[in-house]
C-alpha cells in the first residue's frame, strides 16, 4: 500500500508538472499547441509506462528510471519559463534526461548495467549533464547571453538564480561543451555501446531487445545531430523535421520498454497452456514445448541419470552441461532436492527467472516422464550394444575353436596316422600280419576321427567362409544340401567378418528349415548390397507355415537385430516360406 | 625329383619329408610359412612345392596367395596345395587359370602313401591332381534331367578319376583295366554328356570340371 501511495503521488506530481511545462512553452515560449502537446505526451508516457512497470515489476529498477526519465523531460520544459525560479530548476536538472534515457534503455530489462564500461559512461553522462548546466548557470547573466529563442523581441528573459558572475563567452563556450559533449560525445558512445549489444546478443536476447536498441541507436543519432546542427545552421524546415522525429523516437522507446517488461507477464500466462499441451506431448518434444513457451527454440533438455550421476539427451546419451556464458546458460530443475533435468537455454532467459520458474514447475510432471523415458532409452542403447558384443564375441570364439580344431588337433591327428602308416610300411606288410592289421585299423580310425574333426568345425564355422568369402561359402552350402538350391546373387567381393557370418548363418537356418520341415524341393537364396544394407533371402516352396517364434528362427532374429538389422518371415500355410534378413552393410 | 616343403607343423613337415624320400624324392628344403618357402623356392629351384593353405601369421590363405606368386614367378614349378578343408567352387578357382603342374589335395590324402606320391609326381611332371572330395561335390549337386545320371556305375568312376586328373593309363591302373577298355569309356562318357573330345589331359580336366559345375 505504501509503494502504491509513491505512485500515486509520482502520477500526480507528473501531471501537475506537465500542466505547468505545458504552460511554458505555449506562454513564454510561444510554442504553437501541437508542439506543446507531443512534447508533454512523451514525457507522460515515460511516467505511466515507469508507474506501471514499477507496479507490476518492483523488484526491477527499470520503473523508477523511466519516472526519472519522465520528471527530467517534464523539468526541461521550465526552461522555457519566464519565472527565474521554475528556469533554474528546469535548466539545472532537465539535461539529466539524457543520461537517464541512455541508462534505461542499456538497463533494460534488469535495470542493471552490463559490465564496468558501461557503468563509468552511465556516471560520466550524470555528471556531465549536471555539472555543465549547473556552471551555465553561474555565469549566465540574461542581459549579456540568450539561451532560447533569441530573436522574439516580446519574450521575457528569466534570471539564474544561482547567477554569481555574468560571463557572456563562458556561457557559449560552454553552450558548445553540452553541445558536443553531452550530444555528440555521449551520444556516439551511446551508440557505440548498443551495436555492441546487438552483436554480442544471443539470437534470443537480439529478438527480445532488438526494437528496443534500435529506438535507442535512433535517439543517440538523433542526438548527435543535434551536436551536428551547433555547429552548422539549420533552416525552420529540418529543425521541425528533427523535433518530430524526436518526439516519435522518445515515445517510443517507453512503450517497447513497458511491452518487454510486460511480455514477461504474458508468457507466464502460456505457461498455463503448455501445462496442457505437455499431457498429449510425447517424452522427444517436452523440449520444443518448454522451448516455445519461452520463445528460445534453441532450447535443450538434459536429463538426470540417477545412475550415472550424470546428465543424458532424450535417447539416453551422455549429455555434458554447458558451462554458463555468454552463448549458453544453465538452469538446473529439481523436485524435493532431487535434480530431475537441466534446461540448457540462451542467457537471455536468465532475466526472466520467474518464467524459467513457473515453466519448470508446469513442465515437472512431463521433464519426470521424459527423464524416465531416457533413462529407458539408456538401457536399451546399453542393452543393444552388450548383445551386438555378445554375438560378435560369439562369431569370433566360432572362427577361433574352428581355427584350433583345424590347426590343432585335426593337423596333429594327421601327422600322428602318417607316422602309423610309414611305421606299418616298415614293420608290417606280407611278413607281420597281425601288426599290419592293427596299424590299418589304427589309420582308419585316426581318418574317421579327421573326417568327424572337420565336420565338426565346418558346422561351429566354414573355413571356406573366412578363406574366400561368402559367394564361395553359399555354393558350398548349395552344394551340401539335398535340395535343388539356386544362387540368384551373391556379393563376389570380401565383406566385414561379422557380416559374412551373419549372412552365412541365416542361409544355413533358413536351408535347415527347408529340408527338415518345409517339405521343399526348391529353394532361391539371394544376398544383395542396397542402400547401406546387405538383403539376404532365403525362398523355398515348400509347404509354409514356420513358426517364426521358434527357437531357429527366434534365434536368427536375435542374430540379425544385434547387428541392427532387422528379420522377417512370411510363411503362409501352403505357399512356401520367405525368409528375408537386412543388416547395416557400408558399401 | 626335388621338392620344397611348406607346413607350419613339424610333425606333418616331416612325416611327408619321409614320405617322398622313401619314394626316392630329394627334399631339398622344408619352409614354415609363406615368405620362407618363396624365398627356399627362388634359391633352391625344385621340381615341386608342397604347400599347405593355411600358414602363420593369419592362418587364413597364406600357402594359396605364396602358390599364386610361385606360379607366376616359376611356370614350370609344380605346386601341390594341400588344405584341412576342401572346397569344390574354390577349387575351380585355383584351377581355371592353369591346370598344368597344379594340384589341390585333402591334407589327410598323405596317408594313401602310393596315391599321394603319384599326385606329387603328376603335378611334378606338370600334371594336375584334383581332391576327390571335389569331384563328389561337384557330382552331389542335383539337377533335373541330369545326363550324369544315366551313366553306369564304371563310367561315372572313369568320370571321377578323369576329374582328378588322372591320365587314361592312371585311370587303368586305378580301376584294373586295359587302356583300350577306359578309352572306350572315355568315349562313351562324352558322348552322353554331349562333350568334345579334348587333345590334352588337362583340358579333359578343365571340360569334365566345368560340365560338373554347370549352373
Amino acid at each position: 500500500m505504501k509503494s502504491s501511495a509513491r505512485l500515486w503521488a509520482v502520477a500526480v506530481a507528473g501531471a501537475a508538472l506537465g500542466v505547468l511545462g505545458y504552460r511554458s512553452m505555449t506562454r513564454d515560449l510561444e510554442s504553437p499547441w501541437w508542439q506543446a502537446v507531443p512534447s508533454v505526451a512523451v514525457a507522460w508516457t515515460f511516467l505511466v509506462a515507469g508507474v506501471i512497470a514499477h507496479w507490476r515489476r518492483p523488484a526491477s529498477r527499470l520503473g523508477t528510471l523511466m519516472q526519472l526519465v519522465a520528471f527530467a523531460l517534464l523539468l526541461r520544459k521550465f526552461e522555457y519559463s519566464g519565472s527565474s525560479a521554475l528556469f533554474t530548476l528546469g535548466f539545472a536538472f532537465g539535461a539529466v534526461f539524457v543520461a537517464a534515457f541512455g541508462h534505461a534503455v542499456l538497463a533494460y530489462p534488469s535495470g542493471h548495467l552490463h559490465d564496468r564500461l558501461e557503468r563509468t559512461v552511465a556516471v560520466v553522462a550524470y555528471a556531465f549533464a549536471l555539472v555543465v548546466p549547473i556552471a551555465i548557470l553561474l555565469v549566465y547573466d540574461p542581459r549579456l547571453s540568450c539561451l532560447f529563442d533569441c530573436s522574439s523581441p516580446t519574450r521575457v528573459r528569466p534570471e539564474s538564480l544561482l547567477l554569481v558572475h555574468g560571463d557572456e563567452n563562458l556561457v557559449s563556450i560552454l553552450r558548445d561543451v553540452v553541445a558536443v559533449g553531452l550530444y555528440g560525445v555521449l551520444g556516439a558512445v551511446f551508440v557505440v555501446l548498443i551495436v555492441r549489444r546487438l552483436l554480442e546478443a544471443t539470437p534470443r536476447a537480439r529478438r527480445m531487445r532488438g526494437p528496443l536498441l534500435l529506438a535507442g541507436a535512433a535517439a543517440g543519432l538523433r542526438a548527435i545531430s543535434e551536436s551536428v546542427f551547433s555547429v552548422v545552421s539549420r533552416s525552420t524546415f529540418e529543425g521541425l523535421l528533427l523535433f518530430s522525429i524526436e518526439e516519435i523516437v522518445q515515445a517510443a522507446v517507453p512503450i517497447v520498454l513497458l511491452v518487454g517488461l510486460l511480455r514477461e507477464r504474458l508468457a507466464r500466462a502460456g505457461v498455463a497452456d503448455l501445462l496442457r499441451e505437455l499431457e498429449e506431448t510425447p517424452p522427444d518434444e517436452v523440449a520444443a514445448a518448454i522451448g516455445r513457451v519461452l520463445g528460445d527454440p534453441s532450447l535443450e533438455v538434459a536429463f538426470w541419470m540417477p545412475a550415472r550421476r550424470a546428465y543424458a539427451d532424450g535417447a539416453g546419451r551422455d549429455f555434458p552441461l554447458p558451462e554458463d556464458d555468454r552463448a549458453r546458460a544453465v538452469t538446473k530443475l529439481e523436485h524435493d532436492g532431487a535434480p530431475i533435468a537441466a534446461l540448457v537455454h540462451d542467457p537471455s532467459l536468465l532475466e526472466e527467472p520467474k518464467l524459467i520458474e513457473a515453466v519448470g514447475a508446469a513442465a515437472r510432471l512431463a521433464l519426470e516422464n521424459a527423464r524416465l523415458h531416457a533413462e529407458l532409452q539408456a538401457q536399451l542403447v546399453k542393452v543393444r550394444e552388450s548383445r551386438t558384443r555378445l554375438v560378435t564375441a560369439g562369431d569370433e570364439e566360432r572362427r577361433r575353436i574352428e581355427r584350433d580344431l583345424h590347426d590343432g588337433a585335426q593337423q596333429r591327428l594327421v601327422a600322428l596316422a602318417l607316422e602309423l602308416r610309414l611305421a606299418q610300411r616298415e614293420l608290417g606288410g606280407a611278413t607281420n600280419p597281425a601288426v599290419e592289421r592293427v596299424l590299418t585299423t589304427a589309420v582308419d580310425t585316426l581318418q574317421l576321427a579327421v573326417n568327424e574333426l572337420r565336420e565338426l568345425a565346418h558346422g561351429v564355422h566354414p573355413a571356406i567362409l573366412t578363406q574366400a568369402g561368402i559367394a564361395a561359402a553359399l555354393e558350398d552350402l548349395a552344394r551340401r544340401t539335398p535340395l535343388a538350391v539356386t544362387i540368384a546373387e551373391a556379393p563376389a567381393d570380401r565383406l566385414p567378418a561379422d557380416i559374412e557370418a551373419t549372412a552365412y548363418f541365416l542361409v544355413c537356418e533358413a536351408l535347415a528349415n527347408a529340408v527338415k520341415h518345409a517339405n521343399a524341393s526348391e529353394v532361391t537364396i539371394s544376398v544383395v548390397r542396397e542402400a547401406g544394407m546387405l538383403v539376404i533371402s532365403v525362398v523355398d516352396d515348400g509347404r509354409g507355415g514356420a513358426n517364426s517364434d521358434g527357437q531357429g528362427l527366434r534365434g536368427l532374429a536375435d542374430r540379425i537385430e544385434a547387428r541392427g538389422g532387422r528379420l522377417w518371415v512370411e510363411s503362409p500355410p501352403g505357399a512356401g516360406t520367405r525368409v528375408v534378413g537386412e543388416v547395416p552393410c557400408a558399401s | 625329383m626335388r621338392v620344397v616343403i611348406a607346413d607350419d607343423s613339424p610333425l606333418l613337415r616331416e612325416g611327408v619329408a619321409k614320405v617322398l624320400t622313401g619314394a626316392g624324392f630329394d627334399v631339398v628344403a622344408q619352409a614354415v610359412d609363406g615368405d620362407d618357402l618363396l624365398l627356399k623356392v627362388r634359391s633352391y629351384k625344385p621340381d615341386v612345392a608342397i604347400v599347405d593353405i593355411r600358414m602363420p601369421p593369419t592362418h587364413t590363405d597364406e600357402g594359396a596367395r605364396a602358390a599364386e606368386q610361385i606360379r607366376a614367378e616359376h611356370p614350370d614349378i609344380g605346386v601341390l596345395i594341400l588344405s584341412q578343408v576342401i572346397e569344390a567352387t574354390y577349387a575351380l578357382r585355383l584351377f581355371s587359370e592353369r591346370p598344368q603342374g597344379f594340384g589341390y589335395l585333402l591334407k589327410d590324402r598323405v596317408l594313401d602313401l602310393d596315391g599321394f606320391v603319384g599326385a606329387v609326381r603328376r603335378v611334378a611332371n606338370g600334371g594336375t591332381a584334383v581332391d576327390p572330395e571335389v569331384v563328389a561335390q561337384l557330382l552331389g549337386r542335383r539337377r533335373p534331367n541330369d545326363p550324369v545320371s544315366e551313366l553306369t556305375e564304371r563310367e561315372l568312376a572313369v568320370l571321377s578319376l578323369m576329374a582328378e586328373g588322372r591320365s587314361n593309363q592312371g585311370i587303368g591302373h586305378a580301376l584294373f583295366l586295359s587302356p583300350k577298355t577306359v578309352e572306350t569309356h572315355v568315349h562313351r562318357i562324352f558322348r552322353k554328356l554331349d562333350l568334345d573330345l579334348a587333345p590334352d589331359d588337362h583340358r579333359r580336366v578343365l571340360a569334365v570340371l566345368a560340365y560338373l559345375n554347370r549352373g
